[in-house]
C-alpha cells in the first residue's frame, strides 16, 4: 500500500469561517505547496464545509473575507476539493459553492480520497 | 512518559521523520507530541524536524511561565534540542501574530529557528511521515 502513495498533501478543513482563523491558516499552507509545486487536495468536512458556501461576505463583520482567494486555486493547480455529501445534508445547506470544481462524495467516498494521500494535515 | 508503540520505529516503516506541532505549551497535546518524538529519537529514526504553527509558536515564547507543578513543555524542547540537536522551525508569521518577534519583543527562544511555511514544504518533501499535533 504505501508504495502506491504518490508524495500529496490532504488539507482537511473542519471548522467554520471567521471565527477563527483555522481556515485561513489551511489556506496559507495550500498556497505555499502549490506555489512549490507540491500535490496538495482540499477536504472539507463537519463545520468545515461552511466555508466553500456562497454568498458570504467577511467584511460585514470585520474580518478579512480570506475565502475570496480560493477563486485563486487554480493558478497554484489546486483542482482536487472534496466536499462531505453527510456534513451538507446534516446542515442542510445546498451544493451551490462559491468555487467550481468541487466535488460532493458521500463519506465513504470521502474517507477512500483522505487515504489517498500521504500526508493528511487537520484545521 | 507515555509508553508509545515502537513498532512503526523499530520495524524502519519510518525512517525520516518530521513533526508539525499546532497546540500551545499549556495543552495536554504538546505531551502526547514530546512523548512521541522522544520515543522516535530514542529508537534511532532520523528526526529531521519540529515546525511550530499556530498556538504551537507558543513554546518559543521565552516569556511564556507554566506553574511550577504542571507540565513543563518548555523545558523538554530544550533538553531535545540539546540532547539531539532537534531543529525547531518557527513560523515568524504565526509567532509574530501572538507577540513573540526576533525584532520587537525579541521574546524568542534561541533553540528555535526562525522560519516560515516553506520550511514546511521542505520537511513535507524529505520526510517519510509528517505527524501533526
Amino acid at each position: 500500500m504505501a508504495d502506491t502513495l504518490i508524495k500529496s498533501l490532504a488539507l482537511l478543513n473542519t471548522k467554520a469561517p471567521y471565527s477563527n482563523t483555522a481556515g485561513k491558516d489551511a489556506l496559507d499552507i495550500a498556497l505555499i505547496f502549490g506555489s512549490f509545486e507540491q500535490k496538495v487536495s482540499l477536504f472539507f468536512q463537519g463545520d468545515g464545509v461552511w466555508q466553500l458556501m456562497a454568498g458570504q461576505n467577511g467584511s460585514i463583520i470585520s474580518v478579512k473575507d480570506y475565502l475570496k482567494t480560493f477563486a485563486a486555486f487554480e493558478f497554484y493547480d489546486i483542482d482536487t476539493i472534496y466536499v462531505c455529501q453527510t456534513s451538507l445534508t446534516q446542515r442542510n445547506l445546498p451544493a451551490n459553492f462559491h468555487i467550481e470544481q468541487v466535488q460532493v462524495l458521500n463519506q465513504q467516498a470521502f474517507a477512500q480520497q483522505l487515504t489517498l494521500h500521504q500526508t493528511i494535515l487537520r484545521f | 512518559m507515555y509508553n508509545f508503540s515502537c513498532t512503526i520505529f523499530r520495524n524502519k516503516t519510518v525512517n525520516k521523520l518530521a513533526v508539525m506541532i499546532t497546540t500551545p505549551p499549556y495543552s495536554n497535546l504538546s505531551v502526547t507530541a514530546l512523548d512521541y518524538i522522544e520515543t522516535a529519537l530514542k529508537n534511532g529514526v532520523e528526526l529531521i524536524g519540529v515546525f511550530f504553527y499556530q498556538d504551537g509558536v507558543l513554546h518559543a515564547d521565552a516569556h511564556v511561565q507554566i506553574a511550577s507543578d504542571e507540565f513543563q513543555a518548555i523545558s523538554h524542547w530544550r533538553k531535545l534540542h540539546q540532547a539531539y540537536k532537534l531543529p525547531l522551525y518557527l513560523c515568524i508569521t504565526a509567532a509574530e501574530k501572538r507577540g513573540i518577534s526576533d525584532e520587537q519583543t525579541q521574546n524568542i527562544s534561541p533553540i528555535f529557528t526562525i522560519s516560515g511555511l516553506g520550511e514546511l514544504v521542505e520537511l513535507s518533501t524529505m520526510a517519510d511521515r509528517l505527524v501533526q499535533f
